[in-house]
């Protein structure tokens, strides 16, 4: 019994042929049945996020959270979601009223879908297309889709706005985090999710540490979360592109952002702390999915700290950190990492593993040094003594300019 | 092409999920709708002018740079996984790929189109 | 100090000759002018004078002698005493030139005077109502305005208990039948014209914009119902893009005519309802209006008195900069994690209030010529703990994880400058106006009860943007430490009040202005006595109300994000500000 699910899954198919079905359609209640499995599991976890996500955040902010209802406050999201059942389904006026509908409901979908390639452990992921890493990237754009609709239709100005503001932000941090996730796919040499997991017999976190962080750092702004929330600033468009949803829309907005966090936690650990891998996990096969649940755990929980850390970037920050620092940085590592693997390629395997990380670790040292020097010289720009000095007794020379 | 039916069947079921969610809270959900309830919110105003607006030029400037950087970095993904085997001329190839688009983007840097304002 | 600033008060009368008089009323100070000779002496007084700063503009309805008056404190940002000067004019046509052209910090002040006392500010540039509606029947202030539910002109009301029975007025003027409208209004039906007027004159800047280049601008509202607006403030924005390119300001949405409800009360009512203005920080309000009205009954309180005056108001400013760091750190988008861990340290500094004065917000504890309570067991070991120990500590870790944090530091650099010459003009106070380079303290510029005798520096900073806004409060809080323990440590025995407790006081005819150093800003109390129990006038100067005057300034030209930054820095409370 060292694998459960692959025993389930040879069991029924066994089964079904044994009813005298016919190949093709064994094919298609296999995947039916598993995907409704997988489904069902990340639909359960999402209901625990929401627990989960509250409970953290108010121990890093020095409160209690959720802890009336059941053991520890666990019901508190069973809770929640009935509440949000019986909440009034409010359309503002001059809605569209189809995409108004749809925006919710893709949100969320977008999300579950993208479960569908992650190897979550040795023999289980819902499908291993060989070309996992574009997917990732072509339905994470989906996501975007669904809050440009839902800020264009909701007739609101703050809608509007987030909406922009999103767009911005995800069609720029999707530029560095594709180059990310390119480094783990010239490493691995394939895009297959399961094929890279496979390959990782050294996490690639440490063969490409910056690679790492920049992917960090676009997850976090494609989940809109803190310091890049400006889709959803709480103190400047109030909630933005979800604003006029009320009621199980706003709960599958909500669902669908927690459950997001923690895919790009998954996602995080698939490319680069090795997926299922660990001690044991290849014999097996159910200790992988309690690897990978840890480490998507554990870079959720990194996630969320750093959201409820950090104040909020502008909008001009934003971009510029993204197209000035983080795009021409990740272009320069993955110029390197190809080089590098070309002329590494018949060394022995700990010596490639060193002339990544000491090339990356080179790197860093670099771009810390530049960035220190960048930020002293704007620090010098704002603190001249002379533009401020003060004669007394002051005049008032200040007319009031804005005065018609 | 048989990987490619559990994406389909995903998406549809999680489709599904997600509208039987929204269906549910339209079944349960009281309505009462007033006037004053319908408007789009504006911080307790009465909203002024159309909610749904053009979008300021600048944005586009970023959509295009993007449209620019994405399609391109598209192109490198198969050859990522395939270069060992191109050999050196598929590998200078596309250095100079990465060369050319580095140029556009110093371009575009050096132009202002980075700018905010 | 140059030659022409030497020019003293005396001088004043003399130099306008039958323009200028001296007030000779018991009890008043400062000159009469003539309302043509007004814009002449206030141009001698800033540019001649040294006196700078126009603290604050009110009007006074003296209804039995017919005539209205204009009141004018002027101070030197030097340091020193006011100069008061006054302007009289008849109530049936109240005219005033308006200052706003030497003085901007005018700008909201007159508007204020003339929505609620009908004294038209000749020359204004937007002389509309501020607190109250366009279209509102008459100036509230007016001594023969009475309000739906009057009864009296002066409590305690005698009409209450006719026969030893108390009445309320809800029995006596049940909902709904105690407002009278004139015959064709309806109430439901109508429509403030206020935003039709904003909006034009919003779309009069926009039409400027559109023509040289082809962007959508946007009209948005933030507020009143904004959580960046710290309560019901409007504020009307022309977006381009993200870009502010005009914004005006709407208040009044919490207005409830502190004033008219202050002349109604005796004089002790009214130091409860000192509370309600700025309530995060209700200890500093008591101080002002107690400092007022002793000076018109011209007593002093005892040495522990003063001592526990200066302990309560230092840890009132602790505590409100607290808040005010943790919900400019709220605006600037950190998801309440700072607030929570500053607003920990005021809940301390809370359960002192709540032992000495019983309630934690809505403190009343002050009395004239004293407080109300002495400390009760074991409250002094806490406050010796706190400002010795925890305090210091608690705030050298703000300050370790909040200055100089990279996001903070972009955010907050450079952003909503206010020159120094600005501030001034714009008769900013407080934190706002020191982080601007001027170090103008009242406690030390003209001290109050024993701040002179303290050892503490005027948090300045010279900057004018937000980040040195955040740094004053920072550096304030460490000052406001020092005197804490220096007060702690000399704290004396002795009686808390001069002489008995009393319902009713006593207050001899006259005029003061009694104003303190509140955390926000200079809060001033303008009160005027006829004799009677109850305050002639009673005017509050308060410091959110005239910061906001350059909001409009400094917000140009900034994205929305900087806005509700450079909002959340001057630090306002609705309570305050609509009155």
């Amino acid at each position: 019994m060292s694998d459960p699910v692959t025993f389930v899954a040879k069991w029924l198919e066994a089964y079904l042929s044994g009813l005298g079905l016919a190949s093709g359609w064994i094919a298609v209640i296999m995947a039916a049945l598993g995907v409704i499995a997988l489904g069902s599991a990340v639909l359960l976890l999402d209901i625990l996020l929401v627990w989960v996500e509250r409970k953290v955040v108010a121990r890093f902010q020095d409160r209690l959270g959720p802890n009336r209802l059941g053991p520890f406050g666990l019901f508190q999201p069973i809770a929640d979601v009935l509440k949000l059942l019986l909440k009034e389904d409010i359309i503002p006026q001059g809605a569209d009223k189809f995409v108004y509908n749809l925006a919710p409901i893709l949100a969320l979908a977008t999300v579950i879908m993208l479960w569908a390639v992650i190897p979550i452990s040795a023999t289980v992921a819902g499908s291993e297309i060989n070309v996992g890493a574009l997917y990732i990237v072509a339905v994470g754009a989906l996501g975007t889709l669904s809050i440009i609709m839902a800020g264009w239709a909701s007739n609101n100005k703050y809608a509007l706005l987030g909406a922009f503001r999103m767009v911005a932000q995800m069609i720029s941090y999707e530029v560095p985090m594709v180059i990310a996730i390119l480094i783990p796919v010239i490493l691995a040499k394939s895009m297959a999710l399961t094929d890279i997991v496979e390959s990782q017999t050294v996490w690639y976190i440490v063969l490409a540490p910056i690679a790492a962080i920049v992917f960090l750092i676009g997850a976090q702004a494609e989940l809109g979360r803190a310091p890049f929330d400006l889709s959803e600033a709480e103190s400047e468009i109030v909630a933005g592109y979800h604003i006029e949803y009320s009621g199980m829309k706003f709960g599958l907005f909500y669902a669908g952002e927690l459950l997001h966090a923690l895919t790009f936690g998954g996602l995080f650990a698939t490319f680069f702390l090795g997926g299922w891998r660990g001690w044991g996990a290849e014999t097996y096969p159910i200790l992988g999915i309690g690897y990978f649940l840890i480490k998507s755990m554990f870079m959720y929980w990194v996630i969320m700290w750093i959201k409820y850390s950090f104040p909020r970037v502008r909008i001009d920050q934003m971009l510029n950190f993204c197209w000035k620092f983080l795009t021409p940085l990740i272009l320069t590592v993955l110029s390197i990492t190809a080089i590098l693997d070309k002329l590494m390629s018949g060394l022995p395997y700990w010596a490639y593993v060193l002339g990544m990380l000491l090339s990356n670790l080179v790197i860093l040292y670099f771009v810390y040094q530049a960035v220190g020097r960048y930020a002293r010289r704007e620090r010098q720009r704002v603190a001249d003594p002379e533009k401020f000095r003060v004669n007394f007794p002051v005049k008032s020379t200040a007319s009031p300019s804005h005065l018609p | 092409m048989s990987e490619y039916l559990p994406l389909v069947v995903l998406f549809i079921l999680s489709t599904l999920v997600a509208a039987i969610a929204v269906a549910l809270g339209h079944l349960f959900g009281p309505r009462r709708p007033t006037e004053r309830k319908l408007q789009p919110y504006e911080s307790g105003m009465t909203p002024f002018g159309p909610g749904t607006r053009r979008m300021p030029v600048r944005f586009y400037l970023v959509a295009v740079l993007f449209i620019l950087f994405d399609i391109e970095v598209v192109f490198f993904i198969p050859w990522a996984v395939v270069y060992r085997k191109l050999g050196l001329f598929g590998f200078v190839e596309m250095l100079l790929f990465a060369g050319i688009l580095e140029i556009a983007f110093v371009y575009a840097w050096k132009k202002g189109a980075l700018e905010w304002e | 100090m140059s030659e022409q600033m030497i020019l003293t008060q005396t001088d004043l009368a003399e130099r306008f000759p039958g323009k200028v008089r001296r007030d000779e009323r018991k009890g008043y100070e400062g000159y009469i002018v003539e309302a043509d000779a007004l814009l002449q002496v206030a141009q001698t007084l800033r540019d001649e004078m040294g006196y700078d700063y126009l603290s604050s503009i009110t009007g006074v309805d003296y209804l039995p002698d017919g005539y209205m008056e204009s009141v004018y404190h002027f101070y030197r940002t030097t340091g020193g005493p006011a100069l008061v000067l006054k302007v009289q004019t008849p109530r049936d046509h109240a005219v005033v030139p308006s200052l706003v052209s030497l003085y901007p910090g005018a700008e909201f002040q007159e508007r204020e005077a003339w929505d609620l006392l009908g004294i038209r500010y000749e020359g204004h540039p937007d002389l509309r109502r501020i607190l109250m509606w366009e279209g509102f029947a008459g100036h509230p202030l007016r001594k023969d305005w009475r309000e739906p539910y009057y009864e009296e002109d002066a409590k305690p009301f005698k009409s209450r208990w006719p026969d030893g029975h108390v009445y309320r007025i809800e029995d006596k003027n049940p909902f709904h039948k105690n407002v009278d409208y004139p015959p064709d209004f309806d109430p439901d039906q109508w429509v403030a014209d206020n935003d039709a007027a904003l909006y034009a004159s919003l779309a009069k800047i926009q039409s400027t914009l559109d023509s040289s280049l082809k962007t959508d601008t946007v009209i948005v509202n933030m507020g009143p119902q904004h959580p960046s607006t710290h309560g019901v403030f409007r504020m009307v924005v022309l977006l381009e893009g993200e870009t502010v390119r005009a914004l005006k300001p709407v208040m009044g949405y919490l207005h409830r005519n502190h004033e008219k409800i202050g002349e109604r009360n005796t004089y002790i009512m009214n130091m409860p309802f000192t509370d309600r203005l700025d309530y995060l920080s209700s200890m500093s309000n008591n101080f002002g209006y107690a400092l007022a009205v002793e000076k018109l009954m011209g007593i002093k309180p005892p040495e522990r008195a003063e001592y526990l005056r200066v302990i309560m108001a230092e840890f009132t400013r602790i505590s409100n900069h607290l808040f005010a760091i943790g919900s400019l750190l709220n605006d600037l988008g950190a998801y309440f994690t700072p607030m929570l861990y500053a607003i920990e340290e005021r809940e301390l500094i809370l359960d002192i209030f709540e032992a000495v004065a019983g309630s934690r917000m809505m403190c009343n504890y002050f009395r004239f010529g004293g407080v109300a309570r002495d400390l009760p067991e074991g409250v002094y070991e806490k406050m010796r703990d706190l400002a010795f120990e925890r305090l210091p500590r608690r705030i050298d870790e703000l300050d370790l994880y909040l200055t100089n944090n990279e996001i903070i530091r972009a955010r907050c650099e450079g952003v909503g400058v206010l020159t120094p010459e600005q501030a001034i003009a714009f008769s900013a106070s407080g934190p706002l106006l020191r982080a601007s380079g001027v170090p103008y303290d009242i406690r030390r510029a003209d001290p109050y009860s024993i701040y002179d005798r303290f050892e503490f520096d005027v948090a300045v900073r010279y900057h004018g943007d937000v980040y040195d806004r955040y740094l004053v409060r920072l550096d304030e809080i460490r000052q406001s430490i020092r005197i804490l323990q220096q007060a702690l440590r000399d704290l004396p025995q002795g009686p808390i009040l001069a002489g008995k407790p009393q319902y009713q006081v006593r207050v001899p005819p006259g005029e003061a202005y009694g104003r303190v150093e509140a955390p926000k800003g200079e809060l001033g109390f303008y009160v005027v006595s006829n004799g009677k129990p109850n305050p002639w006038r009673y005017h509050v100067r308060a410091p959110s109300f005239v910061n906001i005057t350059a909001l409009e300034t400094m917000a140009k030209g900034n994205k929305v994000a900087d806005v509700v930054a450079i909002l959340g820095s001057i630090d306002i409370v609705l309570g305050e500000l609509d009155r």
